[in-house]
């Protein structure tokens, strides 16, 4: 019985070697770029059709794992640990996965803080749907719906039914899209969602545009289209609450090869770009989802009164105080100083009772002084910072502030000379009249 | 003829007063002359405070609870070694001005105390 | 006890045996009150009691780990938040003085004891202390005897047992004591005009000013008397060095405790001293020019000084009035308003009439607490009258205030219980004095003894009273195991107790009108052999019964420490021991800044036990932070979490009884949660919970009430436990009993459901769109759906 428990414990440890190199490299606070990627496919020939998106990804040190989505021994994780940083599901027609993936798995993979992208197609499977349901991105209900354009098509040799549609409405995140513009416009084939507005997690990043509608090509509309106009999202990401960011498209085509390699000319537009924008899209975009962009640490914090260097336990009201933090973006390879001149910092209770705005160096240290106000308290140092694209950094540290001592106070004031006169001259007086009236006898 | 008659009963009475007054013994006076000080500089604080306001209101309170106190003090030890008074025959004079002592003391330390 | 010295040999060689006899009893009476309070370490374990008492007990902690200096300028960063509070400034710190003092002295004698240990036994040290005050209060009244009974009684009286038994380490502890001293050092100095004792009482005055709230208390019954006396033309040089000194120093040491600090002369409870103050100045001066002037002149002073003084006195009175009358509350706190004016608190501060000792007393707590004493007092009274000293006004007048304050407020009885002991003390020794003097009187061969004075005898007589209350004491604890037996036989001494009661009086009453007789003419009227025998045995057995009573009380009704609950049912006591539990969780399985909510009663046990931070406690000094605390337990549970998020909360506390029925649960008190949430946030409107004005938490209740935190926290998966959801403190099956939470998941709930502990669960990392699942038919709210359909937690 020992013996075999024994061996079961040098199993495990045995076969956890080959894994820990593995997972030094996985996703961490250090290295946020994911390495390993599971690539789902419900069809080995997306592997050869999309070979352009996936040797991109390769090229930038990605790891890919190409499984079928409905290969039996699919697993995300193992002892607890994921296997993988990422997930590609290029799957839309998949009904289940293999394995002990499944909805659920998915879902924990994402909040587990890892990176997901999801491609639909034309009657994409009901699981696609929810997954992407889940993440705040609702696809059109009609199961044989797609994008239909007639404005904003792309020109083609044979007169199509305008499924092919192009659209230039991007975001205007450089974070999200990289520094450069892209100047082509993007050819988008499949089906559209629609996020609800409410929602500030997720991003249009390609949006149709206002002529677009969502229906069924072959048949003629009797009821006008539940989708339309630039309400139609394309391609949507969600950067969630834990940083994990997930890209949902509506169209797995958009990132073969065919309409990468694709010139596209606009309907009604003479100007022909020899090369459609969906490969500089698609790059930029998966270096935005697998962290290679936009992804800021703080470290750091430091606070010390004015003229010392240690930290406090605890401030006294109207201290004055100084207040560091370091900032760094994740360029996909190392940490740079991240420079920007909108970082606030908050002294709160309650409400912000300091709103400053941090000064920085250039090279990641951002810094303020300011005198703590005259209420005590357990106050916050708190920064919240969101903006587009970036994951959001929200700090807070907390720090007492006490009243003054009892000894604190001010003394000797000048008002009062009198009154300490008139108490010493009485116990003068005192003295002077013992020894009087001691003696008068 | 009403105004006239007050006048002069006032001056009796003070020209009693002061007979009366003259026949207190020298160490009664002493008091008396002490009580007076003490008074005098605890209303002296009082048009003080009056004037620049009650700002550090314990050095104020300190200062005027410090000349009442001996002022107090000094009226029970004038109390106990009055002679004429005849509820304290059996207490020594020297054991009342030893408690007033030790009274004094305690005042002080707590004024000093509550001063600054 | 220094005064007949120089008597002949034989009486000083009597006296002295007296003196040795009563300091014995007085040791021994020492050890009655301290032993007698014991019962709750005894029947439970040593631990400190109750809710505030455990706020003292981390403040000693404080203070002896940190010393007093740090302790002065405490800022307490665990309590109120984010608030803060602080405490150097906040507390009386009189009785945690005391205990790390005695703390600090044992240490140093190489007696480690723990600050626990101390903490819980400085109630019964002190209320040794208190009875032996109250033998000198009571000697200076009436002599030795009256003393002797009075300690013995004060060492039982229930009522002050309720507050310090070992464990209930509260202010009330020594502040009772302080109490008695200072009023004893205020007798002593009016009756020997000596300034040293009127020092001490100034000092005496400070300890008790250090220890508790209640000192406003003495000082308006002081400036009472004194007025008392100059209007019933008692003045004397003794009354103004009692009284001047006093106020003068009073007032200054007073000041230097920093949460009174300029309260001392600013509020208007301290006005009346210094209102007599002046009067008594007034007086003094009129007196003494009186003294050295003739008759004839002093009457035109009179004319001269009145006319003068008149248009001061006025003036100095129309000041005084504009400057109490510019300030709202007329300078007075709510706690001493509701004093004067029963209904202020319900009318105005929910918050102190929430607390159930600030309510008035019902009369069954009168017999409760104050037991024979509650009819010995009038006796007492007559007694006091004959003759009418400057002391025993005193003490007429003390009880007379305390029957009033303790009819307003529960809490006060125990400053009546003092009062009411020193005068059933006197009535005793004054029933037994009368009585074994004509007993001796008419024994043969005794007669020439009666020469000794009253005193001797009547210190003779206690003795004989003691002893025989000791001996009905032991042997009746030894009877009592039997609760049935002794519940029985208290009936029946009930009964027999009302016939004794209409004997007593008339006892007193003869005897009072015969002691009277006795001092003016020497020879004291005697009674008949077979009635005063009767009547002695009748005594006895009247003082045999408060002693059961007091034992009984300090042993069933006191002595429960309210941390640890017991119940007693056919199949053995029950132990509940669930809070201690829910704070050790706390302390074990949270992090060390997390902040728990709960209603303000478990403010301190939460920090002192599981040391978190806590939002509110039971020092309730920011009203509308307990009420956002109120708001937030009497909304649905968004807007709950919405309130809680933003105090930075991250677990919720609360009480329930309704399984064990535990009737002071926080279903109880949701009311007073609703009311004093709504008195600042006024869109809590107490009518909303109410079904036609009744409060109920079964089908007919309001949809509001179903639907606020308070429900939902408390009876969450409360049906899993018998399928019915009935509860056993409101008798009812509950209105709703399956539900969901949506924003707070539960996180423990101890052995008898008695605490609940909620956390709040985070945002939801990602936002649903609305899917279309063909699973889940409805699709009412996001958030219900979600935590619907899947069993896995999406919160991260």
């Amino acid at each position: 019985m020992r013996n075999l428990k024994l061996f079961q414990l040098s199993l495990i440890f045995f076969s956890s070697i080959p894994l820990l190199p593995i997972l030094t490299l996985a996703f961490s606070a250090e290295n946020p770029t994911d390495r390993r990627i599971l690539v789902l496919l419900d069809d080995v020939s997306l592997k050869s059709s999309h070979s352009i998106f996936f040797s991109s990804l390769q090229s930038r040190g990605f790891d890919l794992d190409f499984k079928l989505a409905d290969d039996p021994k699919l697993t995300l994780q193992r002892y607890g640990q994921y296997l993988y940083d990422g997930l590609i599901l290029f799957a839309p027609t998949t009904e289940r996965f293999g394995g002990s993936l499944d909805l659920a798995a998915v879902l924990s993979f994402v909040d587990s803080g890892h990176d997901v992208i999801v491609a639909a197609d034309s009657n994409a499977s009901d699981l696609i749907r929810n997954i992407a349901a889940e993440c705040g991105a609702d696809f059109d209900e009609d199961p044989s719906a797609v994008v239909i354009d007639h404005t904003s098509y792309a020109v083609s040799d044979t007169e199509g039914d305008h499924t092919l549609i192009v659209s230039d409405e991007l975001i205007q995140s450089d974070v999200i899209l990289g520094k450069e513009k892209i100047e082509a416009p993007i050819l988008f084939k499949g089906i559209g969602h629609s996020l609800n507005p409410e929602n500030n997690l997720v991003l249009k990043v390609l949006s149709a545009s206002s002529t677009a509608y969502s229906a069924n090509p072959n048949s003629k509309l009797s009821t006008p289209p539940s989708l339309s106009g630039s309400a139609i999202s394309l391609v949507s990401v969600l950067q969630a609450r834990n940083n994990a960011r997930v890209l949902i498209s509506g169209s797995l085509e958009l990132f073969s090869n065919r309409l990468l390699r694709a010139g596209v000319q606009r309907a009604g537009h003479s100007k022909k770009f020899d090369k459609s924008g969906n490969e500089r899209f698609v790059v930029e975009v998966s270096k935005w989802v697998f962290h290679e962009r936009g992804h800021l640490k703080a470290v750091n914090v430091r606070h010390h009164k004015v003229g010392e260097s240690d930290e406090p336990a605890i401030y006294r009201i109207n201290d004055d105080l100084e207040y560091f933090v370091e900032i760094y973006e994740w360029s996909g390879t190392q940490w740079e100083p991240y420079v920007a001149n909108d970082v606030q910092v908050q002294f709160y209770m309650m409400s912000p009772y300091v709103l400053k705005t941090l000064s920085t160096n250039e090279k990641g240290l951002y810094h303020t002084s300011f005198k703590v106000p005259d209420v005590y308290g357990v106050f916050q140092f708190k920064i919240e910072y969101q903006r587009l694209g970036y994951t959001s950094l929200s700090l807070s540290k907390q720090i007492p502030v006490r009243p003054f001592r009892h000894n604190e106070y001010e003394r000797f004031i000048t008002t009062a000379f009198p009154y300490y006169g008139a108490s010493f001259s009485t116990m003068l007086g005192f003295f002077i009249f013992s020894i009087v009236y001691l003696y008068s006898k | 003829m009403a105004r006239s008659s007050t006048a002069k009963d006032a001056q009796a009475l003070i020209q009693s007063l002061r007979s009366a007054y003259a026949a207190t013994p020298t160490n009664l006076k002493i008091i008396d002359l002490y009580i007076i000080f003490a008074v005098s500089t605890a209303l002296i604080q009082v048009v003080y405070m009056a004037l620049v306001g009650s700002f550090p209101f314990n050095s104020f309170l300190s200062g005027v609870l410090s000349c009442v106190g001996t002022a107090v003090l000094a009226v029970c030890l004038r109390i106990q070694v009055n002679k004429e008074n005849k509820e304290f025959k059996d207490l020594p004079p020297e054991r009342a001005f030893a408690d007033f002592v030790l009274c004094n003391l305690v005042l002080h330390l707590v004024i000093m105390n509550f001063l600054g | 006890m220094a005064a007949p010295e120089t008597s002949p040999t034989p009486s000083s060689l009597r006296n002295a045996f007296g003196h040795v006899f009563s300091f014995f009893i007085l040791i021994l009476i020492g050890v009655l009150a301290f032993s007698i309070r014991l019962f709750s370490v005894i029947k439970y374990e040593s631990v400190i009691h109750e809710f505030d008492p455990y706020f003292n007990y981390r403040v000693t902690q404080f203070l002896t780990k940190n010393g007093i200096y740090d302790f002065w300028n405490w800022f307490d960063d665990r309590t109120w938040y984010p608030l803060g509070r602080v405490i150097g400034g906040t507390v009386y710190p009189g009785l945690t003085l005391t205990a790390g003092t005695l703390w600090w002295l044992l240490n140093s004698l190489n007696i480690p004891l723990s600050v626990e240990t101390v903490c819980v036994f400085t109630a019964p040290i002190f209320s040794a202390f208190a009875s032996w005050a109250t033998y000198l209060l009571t000697k200076e009244v009436k002599g030795a005897g009256a003393g002797l009974t009075a300690a013995a009684l004060l060492a039982m009286v229930p009522s002050y047992i309720s507050r310090s038994v070992a464990g209930s380490y509260d202010n009330e502890a020594v502040a009772i004591f302080a109490l008695i001293f200072t009023f004893y050092l205020y007798i002593k100095t009016l009756n020997t005009g000596s300034l040293f004792y009127a020092t001490l009482n100034s000092i005496a005055y400070f300890y008790m000013v250090c220890s508790w709230g209640g000192y406003t208390f003495i000082i308006n019954l002081i400036p009472m008397h004194v007025l008392l006396c100059i209007v019933t033309g008692r003045y004397s040089s003794r009354l103004y060095i009692a009284y001047a000194p006093l106020v003068v120093l009073g007032t200054l040491l007073a000041a230097l405790v920093p949460v009174v600090g300029f309260n001392a002369v600013m509020t208007s409870e301290h006005f009346a001293s210094f209102l007599v103050f002046i009067i008594i100045h007034v007086v003094a001066l009129v007196y003494y020019i009186k003294g050295i002037l003739s008759p004839r002149m002093f009457k035109v002073a009179v004319m001269l000084v009145l006319s003068v003084g008149l248009v001061i006195c006025c003036t100095v009175v129309a000041v005084l009035i504009a400057l109490v009358a510019s300030s709202p509350t007329k300078g007075w706190s709510g706690r001493s308003l509701s004093l004067l004016d029963p209904t202020y608190a319900s009318k105005y501060i929910p918050i102190i009439a929430s607390v159930s000792e600030h309510q008035p007393p019902t009369w069954p707590s009168y017999f409760m607490d104050l037991n024979i004493l509650a009819f010995l007092v009038p006796a007492g009274i007559v007694a006091c009258f004959l003759p009418l000293s400057d002391a025993s006004s005193f003490v007429i007048l003390y009880i007379v205030t305390s029957v009033y304050f303790s009819g307003v407020m529960v809490r006060l009885m125990l400053v009546l219980a003092p009062a009411a002991c020193i005068m059933s003390g006197i009535a005793l020794s004054g029933a037994f004095d009368v009585l074994t003097r004509s007993l001796k009187f008419q024994l043969p061969g005794t007669s020439e003894i009666f020469a000794s004075d009253a005193v001797d005898t009547g210190s003779e007589s206690v003795i004989l009273n003691k002893d025989g209350a000791k001996e009905d004491k032991s042997e009746d604890s030894v009877k009592e195991r039997p609760s049935k037996k002794s519940k029985k036989k208290e009936k029946e001494k009930e009964k027999e107790k009302e016939k004794e009661k209409e004997k007593e009086k008339e006892n007193a009453g003869t005897l009072s009108s015969r002691s009277h007789a006795g001092t003016s003419s020497r020879r004291p009227l005697v009674l008949p052999v077979e009635a005063s025998v009767i009547a002695i045995f009748l005594l006895v057995l009247l003082v045999a019964f408060y002693v059961v009573h007091c034992v009984w009380a300090a042993a069933e009704a006191y002595s429960a420490p309210s941390i640890v609950l017991t119940s007693q049912s056919p199949d053995g006591l029950h132990v509940f021991d669930d809070f201690r539990e829910a704070y050790a969780w706390l302390s074990h399985n949270t992090d060390v800044d997390d902040k728990v909510a709960s209603w303000w009663d478990y403010g301190y046990q939460t920090t002192a036990m599981a040391n978190r931070t806590v939002i509110v406690d039971n020092n309730t000094w920011n009203n509308t932070h307990i009420a956002t605390v109120g708001t937030a337990m009497s909304s649905p549970e968004k807007a709950a979490w919405e309130i809680f998020n933003s105090l930075d909360v991250k677990y919720v506390l609360v009480v329930f009884g309704g399984l064990v029925g535990y009737p002071s649960d926080d279903i109880n008190k949701f009311l007073w949660m609703v009311r004093i949430g709504g008195g600042v946030f006024p869109h809590i409107k107490e009518p909303d919970y109410l079904r036609d004005g009744q409060y109920r938490i079964d089908s007919q209740a309001t949809p509001t009430m179903l639907n606020c935190l308070m429900y939902k926290l408390s009876y969450y998966r409360f049906v899993e436990t018998d399928g019915k959801g009935f509860d056993r403190v409101r008798r009812t099956e509950i209105g709703k009993k399956y539900f969901k939470l949506t924003h707070f998941e539960e996180v423990f709930t101890t052995h008898h459901w008695m605490v609940r502990i909620y956390k709040l669960k985070s945002p939801r990392n990602r936002i649903r769109g609305k899917t279309k699942k063909s699973k889940s038919k409805s699709s009412s709210t996001i958030s219900s759906k979600s935590s619907r359909t899947r069993k896995k937690n999406p919160w991260n």
